[in-house]
C-alpha cells in the first residue's frame, strides 16, 4: 500500500505515477522556491519603482520614468521564451528519443508550455504598454512583436491538442512534434531584431558582444528581476507540473470506472451506488504494459458472485471462475 | 510614471491570477485523490488477508 508520501520516480514511464503526491522533501523545495520568488518579485517591484533612477540619456525624447518597465519586460520574456519554451522543446526531444521515452517528459513540456503561454502573455502586454508611449502606438506588425504573438498562438495551439482526447503515448508523441515544430520560431524572435530593420530595440543584454550596455543599480534590479521571475516560473511549473500527475493519475481509468459502474448497476451490485455517491470509484488497470499501482489501481472491491465485471481490473478473477 | 504602473499592475496581477488557479487546481485535485483512495482503501482491506 502506497503512502501520500511516496515520490514518484523521475522518468517512469507509466501512464499514471504510482502517487499522485509529492514527497515531503519536494514540499519543502516547492515552498521553498515560492516564498524565495515572492520576495524577490516584491524587491525588484520596489527597486525598479521607488529606488533606481529614471533615464536621464542625453537627447532622450521618451519620459525618463519608462525605463523602468525594463525590470520586468524583458523578464517575463526570459522566461516565455527561453525558459519555458526552450524546456518544452527539450523535453519533447526527450520524449521523442526512443531511450529516454518515458511521460515525465510529455508532463513536463505540458507544463512548461501552459507556464511559458501565461508568460508570453505576460510579454505582449507588458511590451504593449511600453510601446504606446515609445513608439505612439498599441502594436506594430514589427518582426519581434509578430513573432512574439505567432509563438503564443502556436502554443495555443498546442494546449488545444493536448485536450483532444487520446491514449497518453498517442497524445505525448503528437504533442511533441507540435512543440518541437512551435520552438522553430524561438530563434526567430531572438534574431527578429538583428536580421530585420524593427522598431523593438536591439538586444541590451544577450547582444552579440554579451556586454550589457545598462550598468550601476538599474543592472543589479534587472538582474534580480531575472532571477525572481525564473523562481517564479520555477514555482509555477512544479505545481503545474503535479496537477498533470494527479489528473493522469484520475483521468486515464475515468471512462472505465464509469462503464464499470453502469455495469455493476446492471447486474445488482450493491456497492455501485455508494461508489457513485462517494465519486469516483478505484482505478482499474488497463492492460498495458506499465506496472500498476499497488494501491486505488488494482485494489478494486471483489467480484461480483455473477462473475459480472468489477473494478478489480484485469488481475480480478470472477468468484465464479475460482 | 502612468504606463509603468500600469505595466506592473498587469504583468504581476496575471501572474498572481494564474497561481492562484494552479493552487485551486490542485486542492480541487488533491482533494479527488483522496476521494478515491478512501474509496477503496475498505475494498483493500476487504480483500487484503485471507482472501486468493
Amino acid at each position: 500500500m502506497t503512502t501520500n508520501t511516496e515520490v514518484v520516480p523521475i522518468g517512469q514511464s507509466t501512464a499514471a505515477p504510482r502517487s499522485p503526491f509529492p514527497s515531503p522533501r519536494a514540499r519543502r523545495v516547492e515552498r521553498t522556491v515560492g516564498i524565495t520568488a515572492a520576495v524577490g518579485t516584491a524587491l525588484t517591484v520596489w527597486l525598479g519603482l521607488w529606488i533606481t533612477p529614471p533615464d536621464t540619456t542625453k537627447g532622450n525624447t521618451v519620459p525618463g520614468d519608462l525605463v523602468r518597465l525594463v525590470y520586468i519586460h524583458p523578464g517575463v520574456a526570459w522566461v516565455a521564451l527561453y525558459l519555458a519554451f526552450g524546456l518544452a522543446a527539450a523535453s519533447s526531444v526527450l520524449y521523442l528519443w526512443p531511450r529516454t521515452r518515458s511521460l515525465f517528459w510529455d508532463r513536463l513540456a505540458a507544463a512548461a508550455v501552459e507556464v511559458g503561454v501565461v508568460f508570453n502573455v505576460c510579454t505582449l502586454i507588458s511590451g504593449s504598454i511600453w510601446g504606446r508611449p515609445t513608439w505612439g502606438v498599441w502594436w506594430a506588425w514589427d518582426a519581434r512583436l509578430t513573432s512574439t504573438a505567432v509563438l503564443l498562438v502556436l502554443f495555443l495551439g498546442y494546449l488545444a491538442l493536448r485536450r483532444v482526447p487520446a491514449e497518453p503515448e498517442v497524445r505525448a508523441k503528437r504533442c511533441a512534434f507540435v512543440a518541437l515544430f512551435a520552438s522553430v520560431d524561438i530563434p526567430i524572435v531572438h534574431f527578429s531584431v538583428l536580421w530585420w530593420n524593427t522598431l523593438h530595440q536591439g538586444a541590451t543584454v544577450l547582444n552579440p558582444n554579451l556586454s550589457p550596455t545598462i550598468h550601476g543599480s538599474m543592472a543589479w534590479t534587472l538582474l534580480l528581476g531575472f532571477v525572481a521571475l525564473t523562481l517564479v516560473f520555477a514555482w509555477m511549473l512544479l505545481v503545474r507540473y503535479r496537477i498533470g500527475v494527479m489528473e493522469d493519475w484520475l483521468g486515464s481509468g475515468e471512462m472505465d470506472v464509469a462503464l464499470t459502474e453502469r455495469r455493476a448497476e446492471g447486474v445488482g451490485d450493491p456497492g455501485a451506488p455508494d461508489r457513485a455517491a462517494g465519486g469516483r470509484a478505484p482505478r482499474p488497470v488497463a492492460p498495458s504494459p506499465s506496472p500498476a499501482p499497488p494501491d486505488a489501481r488494482t485494489d478494486g472491491p471483489a467480484p461480483t458472485a455473477a462473475g459480472g465485471p468489477t473494478d478489480g481490473g484485469v488481475g480480478a478473477v470472477p468468484e465464479a471462475a475460482r | 510614471m502612468n504606463y509603468v504602473v500600469a505595466g506592473y499592475t498587469i504583468v504581476l496581477s496575471i501572474l498572481f491570477l494564474y497561481a492562484v488557479q494552479l493552487v485551486w487546481r490542485r486542492r480541487r485535485l488533491t482533494r479527488a485523490v483522496e476521494r478515491v483512495r478512501a474509496a477503496s482503501a475498505p475494498d483493500r482491506a476487504d480483500r487484503s488477508p485471507g482472501r486468493p
